[in-house]
C-alpha cells in the first residue's frame, strides 16, 4: 500500500475504531465493574428465565408478523408501480419513499392520535355502535405491529421495486401468450424472478423490527416490552451492565442470524 | 395505475391498504396540531395556531433543535471528510483486501444502533469519562461513514479513471486533477451522502438515546420524553414543523439528484 493511500484511509479507520469497533467489542468483553465472564453468565441465565424468554419470543413473533405484512403489502405496491405506465407512478413512488426521510418519532406519533383513548378509531367504533366503549388498542402488540409496519413498509417497497423493475415485462406477456392466467403468471414468473429483492426486503424489515426502540416505547408501553425497550431499562434504570450487554448480544445475534440465513438463501437462489 | 388496478384487484387492494398504513397516521398528526383544545384528541376541537406558537416558544424543544442541528451538520461534515478520501483509496488505490476494507467501513450498518449506543455510553462516557457531545459526535460520524463510503463509492465506480489519468497526462498535478476532474464527478454522490447523512443523524433515536445529558439533548429524544409527561397538541405542532422541513428537503432531493437514486445507493 502506498503512503498516499494509507493517508487517505487512516483517519476514517481511526474514527471507525474509536466510535464503533473498539467500544462494541469492549462492551461484550468487559462491562465496567464486572468480571470478564459476567456477560456470558448473564446470557445463560436469561435464556432459561421465563420472563426474558417471553420478551425474546414477543420480539421475534412481532418481527416475523411485521416482515410478513411489509412484504405482503410492499410487494404489490412495488409491482404495480414498476409496471405502471401512468404519470402518477412517479408521484406514488416518491410518496412511498418519502417517509424514509421523516423522523420515526413523528411517524409513530400518529398512532397515538389514532389508537389512543380519545383517538379517531375508538371514536369511530363507538359512534357507529360497533363497540360500546373504546377498546384498548394502545399499548397492545397490535399497536406495535401497526407502528412497525408503517415504519418499514417504505424499505420493503424500494427493495422489491428495484427487483421488479429489472424483470422484462416481455416475460409476463410471453407467459400470458402461452396460456397462463394473470395469477399464474404472477406466481410462476414475476415472484420467482423478484425473489432476491424479496429476501433483501424481508431481511431489512426483520432486522429493523427486532431492534426498533421508538415504536415499542411509544406504542407498547411497559406492558409490552421488547428487547430494545428492555435493554434501555437495564442500562439506564436498573444500571445492570451485564444484563444490558447480554440483551444487546441477543439482539445482535438475532440480526446476524437472519442476515446469514438470507445471504445463504440468496446464494442458493443464484445457483438454481 | 388505474388500468393496472382494475385488472389486478387483489394487488390493488393490498397496495391501497399499504399506502393507508404509511400515510394516514402522518395526516392525523397534522390535523391535531391545528387544534384549539387542550388535549390530544380526534376530531380536534376547533382550529388555531396556538400550539405552533407553544412549540416554537418552548425552550426544551428549541434548545434541543439547535443541538440536533449542530450534531447533524458536524457528524455529516466529518463523515464526508473522512469517508470520501477513504472511498477514493478503496476504489483507486491498489490495496490488498479491498472488499474486506469496504466491509469494515460498512460494518456500523449491521450492528443494531441501540447496541452501539450502549457500547459508547458504557465504554466512552462511563469508562473513559468523555463528555456526551464528543461521544455523540464520534458515534454519529461512525454511523454515517457507511453512507459516505457506499453512496460516493457508487458514483466513483461510474467515473472512468482514464479521465483522471488523461488530466495528469496533460500536465495537471495530482491535486489539480483531483479538484478539477474527480471531485466534480463525485459531486452528486457527495450531495446524496450528505443529505442522507444529515437526515439520518437528525432523526436518530436509538444511538443517541443513552448519550443524553442535561446540557446537550437531541430533539427526537426530547420529544419522546415530552410525550411521557404531557399529552397535548404542542408535540403534534412540533412534529408538523419537522414534517414541513422534511418535505422541503425531499423536494430539493427530488429536483437535484432524484429520490430513487439517493436511496438506490444505500440498498444493496
Amino acid at each position: 500500500m502506498s503512503r498516499k493511500t494509507a493517508l487517505l484511509l487512516l483517519p476514517g479507520l481511526a474514527f471507525l475504531a474509536a466510535g464503533f469497533l473498539v467500544p462494541a467489542v469492549a462492551m461484550l468483553v468487559a462491562p465496567p465493574g464486572e468480571e470478564t465472564a459476567a456477560v456470558v453468565t448473564r446470557l445463560a441465565e436469561m435464556i432459561t428465565d421465563p420472563y426474558e424468554l417471553r420478551i425474546i419470543g414477543r420480539t421475534v413473533t412481532i418481527g416475523l408478523i411485521v416482515t410478513g405484512l411489509c412484504v405482503g403489502l410492499g410487494f404489490p405496491i412495488a409491482y404495480l408501480l414498476a409496471r405502471s405506465t401512468s404519470r402518477w407512478g412517479g408521484v406514488l413512488l416518491a410518496l412511498a419513499i418519502f417517509p424514509l426521510l421523516l423522523s420515526n418519532v413523528v411517524r409513530t406519533f400518529g398512532w397515538l392520535v389514532l389508537l389512543g383513548a380519545n383517538g379517531a378509531i375508538g371514536k369511530l367504533l363507538t359512534s357507529t355502535g360497533l363497540a360500546d366503549e373504546s377498546p384498548q388498542m394502545l399499548y397492545t402488540p397490535l399497536a406495535i405491529v401497526l407502528g412497525l409496519t408503517q415504519l418499514f413498509l417504505p424499505l420493503a417497497v424500494i427493495s422489491c421495486y428495484s427487483a421488479v423493475a429489472q424483470i422484462d415485462p416481455g416475460l409476463d406477456d410471453a407467459a400470458r401468450g402461452l396460456g397462463a392466467g394473470r395469477t399464474r403468471t404472477f406466481w410462476t414468473v414475476v415472484v420467482p424472478l423478484a425473489l432476491p429483492g424479496i429476501v433483501v426486503a424481508a431481511t431489512l424489515v426483520f432486522a429493523g423490527s427486532v431492534t426498533a426502540y421508538t415504536t415499542p416505547y411509544l406504542l407498547g408501553g411497559s406492558g409490552q416490552r421488547m428487547l430494545a425497550t428492555q435493554l434501555f431499562t437495564y442500562a439506564s434504570v436498573s444500571v445492570d451492565w451485564a444484563a444490558a450487554s447480554a440483551t444487546a448480544l441477543i439482539m445482535t445475534i438475532l440480526v446476524f442470524l437472519v442476515s446469514a440465513v438470507s445471504s445463504l438463501a440468496g446464494r442458493k437462489g443464484a445457483t438454481t | 395505475m388505474r388500468g393496472n388496478g382494475t385488472r389486478r384487484p387483489v394487488a390493488a387492494t393490498l397496495a391501497v391498504l399499504g399506502y393507508i398504513i404509511m400515510i394516514v397516521p402522518i395526516l392525523f398528526v397534522v390535523a391535531t396540531a391545528f387544534s384549539a383544545g387542550r388535549t390530544l384528541r380526534f376530531p380536534p376541537e376547533g382550529f388555531s395556531l396556538q400550539w405552533f406558537e407553544a412549540a416554537v416558544t418552548y425552550d426544551p424543544f428549541m434548545e434541543s433543535l439547535v443541538s440536533s442541528l449542530y450534531l447533524a451538520i458536524g457528524a455529516t461534515a466529518l463523515a464526508l471528510l473522512l469517508g470520501v478520501p477513504a472511498t477514493i483509496a478503496i476504489h483507486r488505490g491498489r490495496i490488498p483486501g479491498r472488499g474486506l476494507l469496504e466491509g469494515l467501513f460498512l460494518s456500523p450498518l449491521i450492528v443494531p444502533e441501540l447496541v452501539v449506543g450502549l457500547a459508547l455510553y458504557q465504554q466512552l462516557m462511563i469508562g473513559l469519562g468523555l463528555d456526551n457531545l464528543t461521544t455523540l459526535l464520534l458515534g454519529h460520524t461512525a454511523l454515517l461513514l457507511p453512507y459516505a463510503v457506499r453512496v460516493t463509492g457508487a458514483s466513483l465506480a461510474l467515473a472512468d479513471p482514464a479521465v483522471e489519468e488523461a488530466a495528469r497526462g496533460l500536465g495537471a498535478s495530482p491535486v489539480r486533477a483531483f479538484l478539477t476532474v474527480t471531485l466534480p464527478l463525485l459531486r452528486p454522490g457527495i450531495f446524496s451522502a450528505g443529505l442522507l447523512g444529515f437526515v439520518t443523524s437528525f432523526n436518530n433515536v436509538p444511538l443517541s438515546l443513552l448519550l443524553q445529558d442535561r446540557e446537550f439533548r437531541t430533539l427526537p429524544v426530547t420529544m419522546l420524553d415530552y410525550v411521557q409527561q404531557s399529552y397535548n397538541p404542542r408535540i403534534a405542532a412540533m412534529a408538523t414543523l419537522i414534517l414541513a422541513a422534511t418535505v422541503v428537503i425531499a423536494v430539493i432531493a427530488e429536483r437535484t439528484v432524484g429520490f430513487a437514486k439517493i436511496f438506490g445507493g444505500i440498498n444493496r
